[in-house]
């Protein structure tokens, strides 16, 4: 299996050692716990670090962790550690773990489900190469320089990742990621601007990255009080992104739902966004950097329509929360490391509706929002400050604004939406298009 | 160890421990458990920048295999351009505070029946949701350079957080209090904890959203505090004084606030951004950032020291795993004479923010934002109605003069701050403040 190679590039521990440690541990489990389940991720990286326009640092890691659950009368126990060869202390510290756990209905592990399929999150023509990193690097900086701009700091990051995921069911997948990213943020006067670049291929445009951070901190050089009131918005996928992420998908989250945390609770199938609107799970997606046939805990992934044409259609659940309240697991477990348990989330997420030009008309546009983390995830009410707030006029950039609040609420926005944009693109693991909100409030000076 | 002529300078820090982490939701205990960690950063210094490797499970290796690793982060140093120089600066670790009672002596199945009971003491009639988690991270840090200097420490945080969600016809709101410690565990007779979140988030759900606009506003220490941190702290950086990320870049001596203001930085304080010395091995000490309202230093690390000058280095800090950054740790706005009935007194209309949810600034473009928990109108002088969900923001520059009074007693909270992918403990205080024409965010309308 070529998960072992990358293993074996850390000097600490031998193939031959890890290649029998995973049914070791398995073995071992089984003669203390009725289930256990193995996690093991590693991966390298490199980096290359700006400041200003010189490359002061850069970065090369290597990382392995472990990561042990047992199960046991419905008892659930975890434990994690980055030093295999101590996976006995790690596997005790799970089973005691469990025997504190308060005991729930559990129907078991998942056992294997079908045949290999080929990776949809790799590519192997990403290499983690210092090179490569400082040509990307080099590529920003030139696109930097079509305005006159300060470049403050970028960096350029390569990595390659496996996953191997063991139970005692006989399930043993394992499957490799990679990942290229790029940013820059640059400053004129005291206007600054930031854009980034990410792909599962070597396929970021370093040079119009550059290029679109040095044109928001220069197209925003003397910006013009705007008055409080409502206003016509459009929104970029990074804005999108932040005000989604910190609202959207914890109340989506069935573990959430069900305990009383959630805003959506109690509006299955009705409508909560307009009627244009599909948001869904796009686990399939090739290239998706969330990409993959069976989730963390091994179940195999689906597309969930969570909004579909407007109306809220299903949330997500892993095994636990799913054996809790007499659901299927949707798929929807994520791991965000090797320690602890898996959570519930999303592997790509998609917004999608009909596609029209949202920028026939004056409106604010909003490249990013400072302070999204701050919104109240049970009501949905946010107020943040604009990032490169500006007018758009007669279909491109017209006046900058200086400063401007935005405040609302994520849940409300849904049905605001005025229209979608053509084209999309990747901010984390979400899709997402520019959207366009009517009468959205801003807050002035 | 003999160094080529590609290293300049090398350090290596390595940190090992076990984290402890309980989640009761509901009344069910989802996790109470313990994972271990050990992991390297070893840092290079080649002819120009700056070559770093971070190792996870490292085994501290000897002779030719370190030579190896110092090759290899050398090697990568190799396409840096900046050149980079370290400022002298003390070296020397002061204590780690003693414990009252060190968490690690105390089972796990003991800790989970406390948090229980402060879990239990937020389910008031109307909470539909109590959540409480306790996180404990023992840490045993060691650090050597190629100039010998050596050290090693443990040091323990431990605390919790407790949240209640209360809901009625549609609307659903929460209250939250937390407590984190470097003293030791602090989970014993917390009870009240949990009741005010509960009792917070009942009171939010009679709360209206505030309606946003320009209104002078009073701060209480938890807030004031997270706006000395991201409204000063931040933009006091070195590092992001050296790339031009700053309004504060070049303010060095010049009057940026009203008199009243003085903001600090201290990492030897007993608290819970403490730390015994800096993730480059120099001596922590207290740096006043603001001298009453004239900028006096910046926060820095060798290297930052020797590009900007003009404040203290000791400020380099890390995550286990993570290169040195420069960091805050504990942040605070120093007492003035005013006391809060002279505050409202001098608002006719305003409003009064308390708690935090957080904060963000963009310190380049000298703009930050950060969201009360919730606050209280004021008129004529007088607390009135509750409003939640209730955020300001402001441009740096103006806004510390537009500070007017300041309280005589401060509070610290806890929390953590994140920056470049790290997030390190530290804690943020202040005395109550009171702003003149802040630009206070919220959905609500007249």
């Amino acid at each position: 299996m070529r998960w072992w190679v990358a293993v074996a590039q850390n000097e600490t521990i031998s193939t031959d050692e890890l290649s029998g440690l995973v049914d070791t541990i398995i073995r071992a489990g089984e003669l203390l716990v009725e289930e256990i389940e193995v996690y093991i991720a590693g991966g390298e990286s490199v980096s290359a670090e700006l400041k200003k326009t010189k490359i002061g640092v850069a970065t090369g890691s290597k990382s392995l962790g472990l990561g042990i659950r047992t199960i046991d009368h419905g008892r659930i126990g975890s434990s994690g550690t980055n030093d295999p060869l101590a996976w006995r202390k790690c596997l005790d510290a799970a089973v005691s773990s469990g025997t504190l756990a308060t005991p729930q209905e559990w129907g078991g592990l998942p056992g294997p489900a079908g045949q290999e399929q080929p990776l949809l999150s790799f590519d192997p023509e990403v290499r983690v190469e210092a090179g490569i990193a400082e040509e990307a690097i080099n590529e920003m900086l030139k696109g930097a320089a079509e305005f006159p701009v300060q470049v403050m700091s970028g960096s350029s990051d390569l990595s390659t990742g496996f996953l191997h995921l063991a139970n005692s069911n006989g399930i043993c997948y394992s499957t490799k990621k990679s990942m290229v990213s790029v940013s820059l943020e640059a400053i004129s006067d005291q206007s600054t601007g930031y854009e980034f670049d990410q792909s599962v291929r070597m396929s970021v445009d370093p040079e119009n990255v550059g290029k679109k951070a040095a044109f928001f901190a220069h197209h925003n050089r003397s910006g013009a009080d705007i008055k409080t009131g409502n206003y016509l918005l459009v929104l970029s996928p990074m804005a999108m992104a932040q005000l989604l992420g910190n609202v959207f998908i914890p109340a989506v989250n069935g573990r959430n739902v069900h305990a009383g945390r959630s805003k959506l609770a109690q509006s299955l199938g009705q409508e909560v966004a307009d009627t244009s609107i599909s948001i869904y799970d796009d686990p399939f997606r090739i290239f998706g950097p969330g990409s993959t046939w069976w989730d963390a805990e091994g179940v195999p992934t689906r597309h969930i329509d969570i909004i579909k044409d407007g109306i809220l259609n299903e949330f997500l659940y892993d095994l636990k929360s799913g054996y809790r309240y007499g659901k299927q697991s949707t798929g929807s477990a994520l791991r965000s490391g090797y320690g602890g348990l898996p959570g519930i989330g999303y592997h790509n997420l998609v917004f999608d509706g009909p596609r029209c030009n949202i920028w026939d008309e004056p409106a604010i546009y909003v490249h990013d929002v400072v302070g999204a983390h701050t919104a109240n995830p049970m009501s949905g009410d946010f107020s943040v400050e604009i990032s490169n707030p500006s007018w758009i006029e007669n279909g491109t950039f017209g006046k900058p604004i200086r400063k401007a609040m935005y405040a609302g609420n994520v849940f409300d926005l849904l049905k605001e939406i005025d229209g979608i944009a053509k084209g999309e693109r990747i901010i984390g693991s979400m899709v997402l298009p520019e959207v366009r909100l009517g009468g959205q409030r801003i807050i002035g000076t | 160890m003999n160094m080529s002529g590609d290293v300049r300078y090398y350090d290596v820090r390595h940190v090992k421990g076990q984290t402890t982490h309980i989640d009761i939701d509901n009344r069910v205990i989802e996790s109470a458990g313990t994972s271990f960690f050990s992991t390297a950063v070893i840092r290079v210094l080649g002819p120009s920048g700056w070559g770093i490797l971070t190792i996870d499970n490292y085994t501290s290796p000897e002779g030719k295999k370190f030579e190896l690793l110092l090759k290899s982060a050398a090697s990568l140093a190799h396409i840096t351009t900046e050149p980079v120089t370290l400022a002298d600066a003390p070296h020397g670790v002061l204590a780690v505070p003693p414990m009252k009672e060190d968490p690690r002596s105390v089972s796990l199945e003991e800790k989970t029946g406390i948090l229980g009971e402060i879990e239990s003491s937020a389910r008031l009639p109307g909470i539909v949701n109590t959540r409480a988690t306790y996180i404990e991270r023992a840490e045993q840090v060691s650090f050597v350079d190629s100039s010998a200097n050596e050290y090693s420490f443990e040091i323990c945080r431990s605390g919790f957080n407790i949240m209640a969600v209360a809901s009625r016809e549609g609307i659903v709101q929460m209250g939250y209090e937390r407590l984190h410690s470097i003293h030791g565990l602090n989970i014993r007779h917390q009870q009240k904890m949990g009741r005010l979140a509960g009792e917070r988030a009942l009171s939010l759900i009679d709360a209206k959203a505030a309606a946003g606009g320009t209104m002078d506003a009073i701060l209480d220490p938890e807030l004031a505090g997270v706006f000395a941190h991201e409204a000063v702290g931040h933009a006091s950086e070195g590092d992001l004084v050296h790339e031009g990320n700053s309004v504060l870049s070049g303010k060095i001596g010049e009057r940026i606030g009203s008199s009243l203001i003085t903001i600090v930085d201290d990492p030897s304080l007993d608290e819970f951004g403490f730390d015994p010395v800096d993730a480059e091995g120099v001596r922590v000490g207290r740096t006043k950032i603001i001298d009453r309202g004239i900028i006096g230093s910046y926060l820095h690390n060798r290297e930052t020291l020797a590009s900007v000058g003009q404040g203290d280095a000791g400020h380099a800090r890390a995550m286990p795993g993570e290169p040195p950054l420069v960091r805050m740790s504990n942040t605070f706005i120093e007492e003035g004479d005013s006391t809060l009935d002279e505050m409202l007194e001098g608002i006719n209309r305003g409003i009064i923010l308390y708690g935090s949810r957080g904060g963000q600034v963009d310190p380049g473009r000298g703009v930050f934002q950060f969201n009360a928990e919730y606050g209280f109108l004021i008129e004529k002088g007088e607390q009135k109605g509750m409003v939640r969900d209730v955020s300001l923001s402001g441009e740096i520059l103006s806004t510390l003069h537009s500070i007017e009074m300041c309280g005589k007693e401060r509070k610290m909270s806890q929390g953590y701050c994140g920056k470049g992918g790290q997030s390190v403990p530290v804690s943020d205080g202040a005395p109550y403040i009171m702003l003149r024409n802040a630009v206070v965010g919220g959905s609500g309308t007249e």
